[in-house]
Order: C-alpha cells, then structure tokens, then sequence
C-alpha cells in the first residue's frame, strides 16, 4: 500500500485544476483545432536544424569506431590537415568540462576515450569549411584502436567474461524488482500454468529527419539549435561538458523531422558534440548524422529477453505472475535503468494478479546503446504479458477476451507493485467496446481456416502505460504566460513540438481558461527561453505540459475577473471569458472586449504574467521489498487485429486495426487520431518487419533498403478509434497521456490473430515473414 | 558525397561511342539510379561518368512483323504504358509495373537496369523467358548475344569498356504462349525481390509444349530454371505436374544468405513463386 | 574539379549556375540555391523525400547530377503556391491534418499535385500507388491518402 504526498504549497493549484476538470464543458479543448504549424510545413517554409543559413558557418561530422571494442591507441587528422576545407579534427582531449553525457550512470563520453564500445562509437569530430568535404576528409582521418574481446549476446555477458566497462566490476548495470505475495505458494494452488520464452530485437527510430545540431558561440555562452526533447536537460549536459554554467547555455528547437523518444536521448548527446565543436573553431558548427550515421550510432529501441511464467485457475482467474526481464543495454546504460523499471512495474499487464514476482536485469553489450522509444521498455514486455494471456487461456480453454475480463484493472485494483488505483481506469470498457465493433467472437468462430493457402485470423491486446516518471521520481511541470498591451498572448513551454502536435493542442488548453481564440495565442516552445517544464516525453507533453498553461492561464484569467469585477460591480467569480468577451454570467448583453479588459488590467496595476508551476503529488516505492507507488496514472489501449497469413510465403497482411484507448480528455481528437495511426503502423513495423541485423557487433542493415519500415501500401484499415474519456484529476481537463499508447499492444495483438489464424505460437519479434514460415513447418512436422 | 569526377554528356550515339574507345576507364551514366547510390557508397571507382541519357535516338519503342525493338535508354515508366510491351511482352509489363517507384521508373533506363547487372534485377527474368537479344554496339563493330549469355555475376557483364547497349530485341511469338512474372518481398511495395520469376508457357492443347523458366535473386546473375522446364516439357498443364515441377527448381539455383533472407528460405520460396507464377499464368 | 556551367529553369524563374559534376540535383537545389524546402533524408533513393519535379515528372533529386539537369524545368515545393495562394494539395493537408513533423510533406505535397494533374480523379489504389515512392514515419499514411482524394472528390 502506498500513500500519496500531497503539498500544502500547491493547494491552490489543486484547486484550479478539480474547477476545470468539473466544468466538462469546453469551448476549444476536444474540439479539431487546426495544427498551427501546417501552414510552414506544406509550403517548405518550416525551418529544420539543417535549413538555417549562417554566417560563417562550419560542418562537422562524426568519425566512428570500426571496431566494436578496444583500446585507442591514437586518433590523428593525417592527411586531412592538408586538405584545403580542414579546420580541425577534434577528440575528447578538446573537452573543457567533463566528458560525460551519461543520463543516470554517468557511464557514457561525448567522444570515446580511452576506450571505444560500440562499433559505430564517436571517437572525434572531423570540422570542414564545406559540407561537400566531408566525408572525404572523414576517411583521412587515422585512427588506431587495438581490439579487446567483444561480448554481444546478453545472457553470454552476465557471465562477466568480457567487461564492456571494466570499472563497473560487472557487465549487470542494475537489477529492478517488484514482488507481491508468495509466488511459490501460489503455484503449487495453480490449476493451470504456462512458461515461455520471449525475445524481441532492436528498433530502430528511422525518424525521417536524422540528428542535428547547430552550436553557435555568441554572448559569451553556446547557443544551440538543437533538436531535442527536453531543452533543460540538454543545457545540463552541455553544460557539464563545456564547463559552463547552465545559464550560459540556451536551446532553441527548430521545427524537427520526428523524434519518437530518440531525440530525447540523442538531443543532448549531439548537442554536446557540436557545442565541443564549436568551441574548439570558436565558429558556428553545424553537426548532422548521415543516415547510416544515424543508423550506426544513435541509439535504439532495447532488445529483450523474458523468461514468462504465469498461472490460472480453472475459474479464468490469474494467480501468479513469475517474470525475468533481460534487458541488452548495448555500451552504456543510457535510459535503461528507467526503460527496465517500466517493463518491470508493467510485465504483469493491466491485471489483478494477486502473487507477482518480477526481476529485471540491465546488462552491457559491446553493440550499439539502448535509448527511448515510444512506449519505452512497455512495448517488449507487453508483447510478453499478452502473448502469455492469449497462451493461458488456450490452456484454461477459455475465450480469450472473456479470461482477461475476468481479471482487467478497475478503479479500486491493486496493480503489481500494490498501489491501489483510485481513478481513471477505462480499460474494462474499451475490451468490451473494441470486442463489439470488431465481431469478435463471430471471428473467433469462423477464422482460422485454411482457404486456398491463407487463413485469417484475429486476435487482441491490451496495454497500460504509467504516465510520466515513475516512483518517487519528482516531475514538475511548468509555463510562463504573458499577455501584451494589446491582449495578443505569448506562452513560453519547455515541451517540444516534435511533429505529436502538442503545440496545438497546448494553445487551445490556454484559449480554454483564457477565454480568447486559439489566434490570438503565440506559443515559444522547446527553449530554455522558457521555465524548466521537463521533457517531452512519457506521454506527458500535453498532459503535464498542459496543466502547466492550465495554471498559469487560470491566474491570469482571475486576474482580469477581478478587475472587470469592478466594472460590472460583480463579485469576480461571476465574471465571464469567453471568446474573447468579458461580461457578467447573468448580463452578458452588457461586455467589454477582452483587449478592453487588458488595458484596464495595465492601467490598474494588475500584473498580467503568470508561471504555472506544478509538482505532481507522487508516493514512495520500496527498492528492497519491491512494492509502493508506481506511476500517478496510467494511460490504457486495447487493439483488436484481422490478419491474413499467406501459409506458404509466410507473409502476414494486416487487414484491420480496431483501436481503443483510454487517455481521459481527448483535447484534439484529429490530433489524437493522427497519433493513434502513427504508433499502430510503427507497431506493425516493430512486429513483422523491421530488424536491425548485426555482424560480429556491426549493424549491417544501415538504409532503408535494409532496413524496412512500413510504406504507404503496407498499411491497413484503421477503424475510427474508440475514445474512453476517464478523466484523471492531475491532467488539464482531466486529459493522460497518448502518443506512445496505439504502439504498445501491437505486437502482441498482431502475433494473437496469426497463432489464431495458423496455430503457431509466435515468440519472437520481429516475427519475420522467415520466422513465421519456419515456425509453419516446424508445427507440420509436429 | 560521390568522389570526384569528370563529365561528358553525349546527345548522339556516335560521338558517345568514340569518346568511350578513346577512354576505357569511363563508366556509362544511363538514368544513374543505380550508379550514384554505387558511387557515393565508393562502391565501384571511376574517373569519368559518360552521360548518354540525351542520346534521343535510343529511345524507342517499336515493332515490326517479327519483333519488338526497346531502345536501351527507354524508361522504366515508357515500358509500363507501353501498349507494344503490354502486347507482346507481357512479363515485362507486368516487372515494369511493379518496379522500384514512380520517381525511379521516370529515371531509371532498362539499359542501366539489365547493364547494372543487379541479380535481383526485375527486367531480366521476364526478357529472358521472352528470348530478348541484346544489341551490344562499339565505334569498331556491332554484336547480337542471347541475354543469358549477358550477365556474368553481381554488376558484371560480357560488355567491353568501349561497348554500349543499344537495344532490346524480342521476338513476337506466336501459337498459344501464356506469360507471367512475380516477385516476392518482404514488403508489399517499394523492395528488392528475394525471388523473382518470369515464365513463358505454350500450349498445345493441354499439353505443355515449350516452356522458359528465369528466376532472380537467387543465383549470382538471373537464371534459367531448366529442370524444371524439362520436367514440365511436353507433359499435361495440370496443377498436379506444375507443383511437382517447382521441386525441380532447387536443382537450378544457387542462392547465398543475405539481410534480406536465408539460402534456405529463398530456396523454398523458389518453388513456392515458379508454382504460384506458372499457376496464375496458366489460370489453373 | 571543372565546373560545368548549366542553364535552368526552377519554379519559373531561369537560372545560370556552374556546378561540380559530383553534386546531385539535391545538392543545388539545397545548397546552391539555398531552397530548403525539399528534404535531404537518406541520399541513396530509399526515402523519396527529396522529390522534385524535373520536366513535370516527379523525380528523386538525389538520383540524378546537377549537371544532367542542363535545359530543363524544375519544380519544387516552393514553386507550387504562386502569388501566395495555395495549392488545393496544401490546403487540402492543412484540413486533413495529413502531417505531423512534416519532414516529408514537402515530397508528398509535391506527388500529390503532380498525381492530379495527371489523374484528376485517382482511385485509392492509384493514389497509394504514385505515393509509395515517399515514406513517412509519423502519420501512418492514412489522412495523406484521405487529403489527395479529398482534393479529387471537391473538383468534381
């Protein structure tokens, strides 16, 4: 059991945010706003990292390991210093801070020293006066590394043979635990078990705009152009390695080509090189990933290996889930102490299990660094957790949506790490919903039949995803807002537009409590311009993001309550806002212009600026005994999938998706439904066809050629999602998260319709049209 | 960044031909989708591209009482709304229509496609069961060879440093000739094939008269499937004896292991498309 | 390295340029001509972003010299809104919401405008088969779809 902190500072806070949730009755939030940066990007006016023009401008790029681990023995520019573009060759020895760019172990360099880890790890930076010149003067560079032993296969490293970091002692970074009740004890009361092996692979972010960053010394400081999704965090980074203070550093975000949790991580990575760059030149550097740089060296989406054992009785209820979670970390830790919680807080998926016990192993491998990814350690483990209920009820024989009825979170259920959830748990009505729209038990019935060398099969998932940081983590959120002399309004957010439509979305949370229209707001967003706001990320953009703006807009909207109250000679509560119109409730044939009202407000002495910090109220977790507060909130999607497998080429056809989630307050439904499509075909590519396929540690797959993501013809029909509006009390408007949901139950769902439609029992994703064709013999052998 | 190098644009086939007898180390840029993708992955080295994209009078499509003329630089896009290549070289047309994208087809040449010597390249298979010859011209002679006598391994042909491919030729054919072609990806569109097929069956009655079998991608260049012809020739165009005669195929192919698919698999995906293919052509 | 000197026209207006005969067509449109509206993603004709029109056919700017573009007529997203009007295409994007980061709009915008004035009444096949040269990572295609047939549907 766990309680949760609440603050007596920020009651006033609570206060706004359960008068917005009551009102549920808007003017712009849930409505189709349009995105306010379509017009830039259909004309080709909107400005990528790459698209500035500069003054002096500089180009660098990375040079890379070609060996996956050694000791440096030099690095020297050779005959690039006679090459007339050459402006410098720079190696961890130009770094004026720290080499560090660690994110919670401080285990990871800007530029390799002493040692490399990973081929395809930066060792220096190669600076030209021409972008043309680069590659050329980037194979002149010398570089000599004497290889060491490499190890790549995880359960091969936990045996400590080879020490990708030998000052670590062991190739375990850390182990994560959650436990409940008495595993064993449960087992032997068990009528039915289950054990399998899961494993998935790497996915790679493909992000169609690849890395950048633009570092530029001016005012004493290092102003940078920087892709990222967390600017504050970047600043830190780059601060530590500049050797500057933090206030010496300021982000700006360009428009950016995609980021999917990738450009959380690589942002200040990149950043940091480039700033490393230009202050060794003490000119603007422009730093860019080629493709197969970005393929070779950014990190990627954590392989996972889970041993995945559960039971249920003959009445269709769970009584253990007993899991052990492998995650490969590749050369340095990066985010996965946090991605390997997450598996390890989620693996037993949405369900009341009553015995949990779940341990979770981050291990190193000489291969390319683990990195967030939308859905971030979930994805693996809910692949896992429902392929297993799908197996268990086959064993029970039982339907398999009506096994996981019997045992899906309500409000009240104590999850695995036995926090009891108090609110906002809609995913017993989105299985239900989903399985009525998409004929489940019809399809059931009659799928599964070999026609003519196909079958069809359909099968279902769900998912449940912790929104923002999880345990006693501290998340904040916060916004600037100032309103000029002539009531046009200026929002200053840390939170990054990275393509989600969060910007949009965040505006028409401010029209909301401002009472004005959406055109009347200019958002300054991704810069450290603005107040600290966290990152970009765990779904929390627009939900924590936004109540951040919900807040400051709310003081700023008493505020001109108050004043017109002394027009209207009202008291301040019954003053309306509404677009764009001050008046009393009762009276509203007698109004002033919202402009009106803000040149009272200046004349007055009321300021109209306003930050909107908030601290999310969290609980404790217990490391030792496994159990306590997991995440505020989760965010709940159910995905039902109708395949059809080609039984003789082992080729898989989506024919449809039927998608439902349960994000509380849908803000923007179009903006919500783009989402939905995008993470359900990233899914698809998760599940059938994207593989990073590595070589004695070298990625060899380093194009789109390669490496396949999903084309405009590989997509199926999305059905109109399902939206189950359970409000949460901490959003704005009651709005969780919700672009990382539609990827999650995916793979599972997508392996569910195969075994239904052919029989075989999927354990491995990318389940390739190979793997499937050889799984199809091995059944007929069988 | 493609390294440096010169270029010499040609608008007729003459002068493209002497320049390349007095400079051996060119290299021919025909469409170039290939070639640059090649040249800046340092792939293959070069001093001097040879442009003969401009070279309007090989860029034809025509036919006469006997055969079908394709000037080697017409498009990829040219051959797809052909209605001569549609006519009479069906499993062309069919390659064409699935071939790469709309923005490669308007580029890419079926002279650079077949000179590129790609073993998944997608116009061999179709115009060697259509018997095509190949017109290969140098300033000193002229030389007609069988396409199967053309490829000699991944991006290597029979062409001499001073040769160009001209054109096309196939034969029209008469009697009952049922034509087909088919790729396998693993992906709908947009792929490189980890098979393809082209086949040409005629029938006589329902016997199988004369049959041509040529895969792709499974071999070092496209390849004829002659066991599995002779298995096929003069028997029932039945599906008994079509399935029967995909097994054959394995004694015809030598596939190699590669990101895109096992040897094993593409073995077994052999037989499972040269069944699928001559089916679908036969309408069995 | 000899420059070669090549004469074209881009969104209308002709130009005289000298350029290396190793730059791409999407090294002089981006880096010469300093438009930086099409895309550079992958270099290598995989991802079709940097699609341009060269003579109204849609191209890979990255799969062709700039040298090779002498006499001819390009287009790029640029080009497309005249006089600061927009296209159907882009208006059509806009209200579809068919675009998120928007790092390939400019290639879909592009195809687009050119599949109907070609087709004006494509068919959803037809569409997704002039589209399958363009990838995009964040939409999931569908509303791109929607847009262009949305276009086609209005003009009748």
């Amino acid at each position: 059991m766990s309680s949760i902190t609440y603050l007596e500072s920020q009651k006033d806070e609570y206060r706004i945010l359960d008068q917005w949730l009551k009102a549920r009755e808007y003017v712009y939030v849930g409505k189709d706003v349009k995105r306010i940066d379509a017009l830039d990007k259909v004309t080709g006016r909107a400005r990528y990292v790459e698209d500035f023009l500069v003054e002096g401008l500089t180009y660098a790029r990375i040079v890379k390991s070609d060996i996956p681990h050694g000791v440096i023995e030099w690095i020297r520019p050779g005959r690039a210093v006679e090459h007339p573009d050459f402006i410098a060759l720079v190696t961890c020895e130009d770094i004026p801070g720290l080499n560090q760019v660690g994110y919670y172990i401080p285990d990871q360099p800007a530029l390799a020293e002493k040692k490399v880890r990973f081929h395809g790890e930066p060792v220096a930076l190669i600076v030209s006066s021409k972008p043309d010149s680069l590659e050329e003067l980037r194979n002149l560079v010398e570089v000599e590394i004497k290889p060491l032993k490499a190890v790549y296969d995880p359960l091969e490293a936990l045996k400590d043979k080879v020490l990708v970091h030998e000052e670590h002692g062991s190739n375990i970074v850390l182990r994560t635990k959650v436990k409940k009740g008495d595993v064993s004890k449960a087992l032997e009361n068990t009528d039915y078990v289950v054990e399998n092996v899961y494993k998935t692979g790497y996915q790679e972010h493909a992000y169609l705009e690849p890395e950048g960053a633009l570092a530029i010394p001016m005012d004493g400081g290092m102003t940078i152009i920087l892709p990222a999704q967390y600017p504050h965090l970047a600043q830190s980074i780059i601060a530590r390695v500049l050797g500057y203070p933090q206030s010496k550093i300021r982000i700006i975000q360009p428009v950016i080509g995609g980021g999917f949790g990738g450009k959380d991580d690589m942002g200040p990575i990149i950043g940091a090189q480039a700033a490393i760059a230009a202050y060794k030149v003490r000119r603007p550097v422009l730093l860019v990933y080629t493709r197969e740089d970005s393929f070779t060296s950014h990190c990627k989406r954590d392989p996972a290996y889970i041993r995945y054992k559960s039971g249920a009785n003959r009445d269709g209820k769970l009584t253990f889930v007993d899991v052990e979670i492998i995650f490969d970390a590749g050369a340095y830790a990066n985010r996965g102490p946090f991605t390997l919680w997450r598996a390890t807080a989620h693996a037993t998926g949405p369900y009341e299990v009553p015995n949990v016990d779940v341990r979770g192993i981050l291990v190193y491998t000489n291969k390319v660094y683990q990195g967030s990814f939308r859905g971030f350690g979930n994805p693996q483990v809910q692949f896992a957790a429902e392929r297993q209920m799908d197996e268990l009820a086959d064993k029970i024989g039982i339907d398999p949506l009506e096994f996981r009825l019997k045992n899906i979170l309500r409000i009240g259920s104590r999850i695995s790490t036995d926090q009891v959830l108090e609110d906002s748990v809609g995913v017993g009505e989105a299985l239900v919903r989903v399985a009525e729209k998409c004929g489940w038990f019809e399809k059931r019935k009659k799928y599964g039949k070999i026609v003519d060398g196909k079958a069809r099969g359909i099968g279902l998932a769900c998912a449940w995803h912790g929104i923002s940081t999880s345990r006693g983590v501290p998340d904040w959120c916060n916004a600037y807002i100032n309103v000029s002399k002539d009531g046009s309004v200026s929002i200053y957010t840390g939170i990054v537009e990275i393509g989600q439509g969060t910007h949009t979305g965040l505006i028409q949370i401010a029209a909301e409590a401002l009472g004005i229209p959406v055109e009347k707001i200019n958002l300054i967003g991704g810069t450290t311009d603005a107040p600290d706001t966290g990152a970009t990320h765990g779904s929390r953009g627009l939900s924590f993001g936004g109540v951040a703006i919900l807040l400051a807009a709310s003081k700023i909207r008493e505020k001109v309550q108050k004043v017109a109250s002394r027009i209207f000679e009202c008291k301040p509560e019954d003053v309306e806002i509404r677009d764009g119109w001050v008046f009393e409730k009762i009276k509203p044939e007698k109004r002033i212009s919202w402009e009106e009202a803000v040149k009272r407000c200046y004349a007055e002495g009321e300021e109209l600026s306003a930050t909107g910090y908030f601290f999310m109220p969290k609980g404790k977790f217990d490391e030792e005994k496994g159990q306590g507060f997991a995440y505020i909130v989760f965010s709940y999607m159910v995905s039902a999938v109708e395949v059809e497998v080609d039984l003789e080429t082992g080729l898989t056809r989506i024919l449809k998706v039927w998608p439902a989630i349960c994000a509380g307050k849908i803000v923007n439904p179009k903006l919500a439904v783009t989402q939905i499509h995008g993470a359900t075909v990233q899914g698809i590519g998760y599940t059938l066809m994207e593989e990073v396929v590595i070589e004695d540690g070298k990625i060899v797959n380093t194009n789109y050629t390669d490496y396949l993501i999903p084309t405009i013809s590989d997509i199926p029909e999305i059905d109109e999602p399902i939206f189950v509006e359970d409000y949460f009390k901490f959003g704005p408007m009651g709005a969780k998260g919700l672009a990382e949901m539609a990827l999650i139950p995916i793979p599972a769902a997508i392996t569910n319709a195969i075994k239904h439609a052919v029989g075989v029992k999927p354990s491995e994703i990318p389940y390739t049209p190979e793997k499937l064709y050889r799984d199809l013999l091995r059944r007929m052998r069988e | 960044m493609i390294p440096e190098i010169e270029y010499h644009r040609f608008s007729r086939l003459e002068d493209a031909l002497r320049f390349l007898s007095e400079n051996p180390d060119s290299k021919i840029i025909a469409g170039g989708t290939d070639l640059l993708v090649q040249l800046r992955a340092r792939k293959i080295n070069v001093k001097k591209l040879v442009d003969i994209y401009n070279i309007g009078e090989l860029r034809y499509i025509s036919e006469d009482s006997g055969e079908v003329k394709i000037g080697a630089l017409t498009t990829i896009e040219e051959l797809k709304n052909s209605k001569i290549v549609e006519k009479y070289v069906q499993p062309l047309h069919i390659a064409s229509r699935s071939f790469a994208t709309w923005q490669v087809r308007n580029i890419a040449t079926i002279g650079g496609n077949l000179c590129n010597a790609s073993p998944a390249a997608d116009t061999a298979p179709p115009l060697i069961v259509a018997g095509a010859r190949l017109r290969l011209k140098s300033i000193r002679r002229e030389r007609i060879v069988p396409i199967e006598e053309f490829f000699r391994g991944p991006g290597q042909t029979i062409l001499n440093p001073d040769e160009v491919l001209v054109e096309v030729n196939i034969p029209k054919h008469s009697g009952q000739w049922f034509f087909n072609f088919m790729k396998l990806g693993r992906r709908v569109s947009h792929i490189l094939s980890i098979v393809n097929v082209a086949v040409a069956v005629k029938l006589d009655g329902g016997r199988i008269e004369d049959v041509k079998i040529a895969l792709g991608s499974v071999a070092p260049t496209p390849i004829r499937a002659k066991s599995v012809e002779e298995y096929l020739k003069n028997r029932e165009a039945t599906l008994e004896n079509i399935e029967k005669s995909s097994l054959e195929v394995v004694k015809d192919i030598k596939p190699i292991s590669d990101v895109r698919a096992s040897a094993e698999y593409r073995i077994e995906m052999s037989k499972v498309m040269v069944k699928r293919c001559l089916r679908e052509a036969l309408k069995l | 390295m000899e420059k070669k000197k090549i004469i074209f026209k881009i969104n209308g207006v002709e130009k005289t340029v000298e350029v290396e005969p190793n730059k791409t067509l999407l090294w002089l449109i981006r880096e010469v001509l300093k438009l930086k509206g099409t895309k550079k993603a992958c270099e290598r004709g995989d991802c079709g972003l940097c699609t341009v029109l060269l003579n109204g056919e849609p191209v890979k700017s990255c799969l062709v010299l700039a040298v090779e573009v002498d006499g001819s007529e390009i287009v790029t997203v640029e080009g497309l809104s005249r006089d600061g009007e927009l296209t159907p295409i882009q208006k059509a994007f806009i209200e579809h919401g068919a675009l998120q980061c928007g790092f390939c709009t400019p290639a879909f915008v592009i195809v687009g405008h050119w599949l109907l004035n070609r087709n004006p009444n494509p068919s959803r096949e037809e569409v997704v088969e002039a589209l399958n040269g363009v990838l995009c990572r964040c939409t999931g295609y569908r509303p791109i779809i929607e847009a262009i047939l949305d276009v086609a549907k209005k003009r009748k």
